[in-house]
C-alpha cells in the first residue's frame, strides 16, 4: 500500500513538474479561419518551451539554408525580438482600410499578429522568448560571410 | 495505517516542497523581479517612443498607426544593412545635393542666431525655413490647383547635428535617434492635405492618442 502511494507520489510528480516545464514558457497559438466554403480551420497549440528543443534535432544543413536565405532579415529580427522584450506591452502597428486590418503588438511577453479581412482571420500568439531562442539560433548557424 | 501517516506525511511534504522549489513559481518569481528592476530603472529613465499616424479620408478610409521605441529603433537600425544604409547610416549621394556640403550648411545654422533663413511666397509655393528655439522649422504650403498640401516639419538642432555628424557623405540615423530620445514630447511631422493627414511626433506614451 505504501509503495503504491509512493510511486503514484512520484508519477504524479514527474507528471506535474513535466508538465509546469513544458508550459512554462507560455503556448504558441496559430488561428487560422477562412470563412468561405470550404475553407480550412487551423486551430494549434504548441507549447512554446518544445519549439527550442526540436530546434536542437533539426539537422544543421537545414539551418545553413535558412539562415543563407535569411541573412538579412535574421540578425535584424533577432535585434527587434531581444529589444522588443525590454518594453511593456505596446501596439506596434496598426492598419486599417476598412476591410482589412491588421494589428501587430506585444502583450504580456508574446508578440500578437491579428489578421482580419473579409472572409479569413489569422491570428498568431508567439512568446517573444520563443522568438529569441529561434532567431539566435538561426543566427548562430548562419555561415559566415 | 495511522501509524505510518507521519513517515508518510514527511515524504509527502518533502517532495511537494521539492516539486514548488523546482516548478515555474521560480521562473515566474525570477521573471518578476527582472520586470521590476527593468521597470525601476525604466521609471528612472521613462522610453521615448516614436509614433507615426497616418489618416486617408479618401476611399475606404485607411489608417496605419506605428508606434516605435526609440531605444528600439537605435538598436535594430545598425543591424539592417541594405542599399544605401549600413551600421546606422545612410550613404547620401553628392549627385543628388547638387554639391551643397549639407555638414556645412548645417553647422552654419547651428552657429547663427534664431530667424527666418529662406521665404518664398510664390503663386504655387510658400516656403518658410527659420531657426527658432533651437529648432530648424521647415513650412512648405502647396498650392496647388487640385490639392493643397501642408507640410510643417520641427527638428531640434541637436538632433540635425548628430545627423550630420558622421562622414561627409553620411547622414547617421543612430546618433540622430539618440539625440532625438533626449528631447521633450515634441511634434516632429505634419503633412496635411484635402485627403491625408501624416503626424509624426515623439513622447512617453506607448499607446497612440
Amino acid at each position: 500500500m505504501l509503495f503504491l502511494a509512493k510511486a503514484a507520489l512520484g508519477l504524479g510528480g514527474t507528471i506535474v513538474l513535466a508538465g509546469a516545464y513544458t508550459f512554462h514558457e507560455g503556448v504558441i497559438r496559430v488561428d487560422v479561419d477562412e470563412s468561405r466554403a470550404g475553407g480550412s480551420h487551423v486551430h494549434m497549440w504548441v507549447p512554446a518551451a518544445a519549439v527550442p528543443m526540436a530546434l536542437h534535432i533539426v539537422p544543421k544543413r537545414h539551418f545553413m539554408y535558412t539562415s543563407e536565405h535569411g541573412r538579412d532579415f535574421v540578425p535584424l529580427a533577432y535585434a527587434i525580438v531581444k529589444e522588443l522584450k525590454k518594453f511593456p506591452d505596446a501596439e506596434l502597428i496598426e492598419v486599417d482600410d476598412g476591410t482589412q486590418h491588421v494589428r501587430i503588438r506585444t502583450h504580456e511577453g508574446k508578440l500578437q499578429i491579428d489578421e482580419t479581412e473579409p472572409g479569413q482571420d489569422v491570428h498568431l500568439l508567439i512568446p517573444l522568448s520563443t522568438l529569441e531562442d529561434v532567431t539566435s539560433q538561426l543566427e548562430a548557424n548562419a555561415p559566415s560571410a | 495505517m495511522t501509524s505510518l501517516t507521519p513517515s508518510f506525511c514527511k515524504k509527502a511534504a518533502l517532495i511537494t516542497a521539492a516539486a514548488v522549489a523546482l516548478s515555474p513559481i521560480g521562473a515566474w518569481a525570477q521573471t518578476t523581479t527582472d520586470k521590476t528592476s527593468s521597470s525601476s530603472t525604466a521609471s528612472a529613465k521613462p522610453d521615448r517612443w516614436l509614433h507615426v499616424r497616418v489618416i486617408s479620408t479618401d476611399g475606404k478610409g485607411e489608417t496605419v498607426r506605428v508606434n516605435v521605441p526609440l531605444e528600439l529603433a537605435e538598436k535594430v537600425l545598425p543591424a539592417i544593412n541594405h542599399d544605401r544604409l549600413h551600421d546606422g547610416k545612410v550613404k547620401i549621394d553628392c549627385a543628388h545635393v547638387n554639391d551643397v556640403d549639407l555638414r556645412a550648411l548645417a553647422e552654419a545654422i547651428r552657429n547663427s542666431k534664431d530667424g527666418e533663413y529662406v521665404t518664398v511666397q510664390g503663386n504655387d509655393n510658400d516656403v518658410r525655413v527659420a531657426k527658432q528655439s533651437n529648432y530648424l522649422i521647415v513650412h512648405v504650403l502647396d498650392k496647388g490647383k487640385s490639392k493643397k498640401q501642408q507640410v510643417e516639419i520641427k527638428v531640434p538642432m541637436k538632433v540635425v547635428d548628430a545627423l550630420f555628424s558622421a562622414g561627409k557623405d553620411e547622414l547617421d540615423l543612430v546618433a540622430a535617434l539618440h539625440a532625438l530620445s533626449a528631447q521633450g514630447d515634441t511634434e516632429l511631422v505634419s503633412v496635411k492635405d484635402e485627403e491625408n493627414t501624416v503626424r509624426v511626433w515623439l513622447d512617453s506614451k506607448n499607446v497612440t492618442e
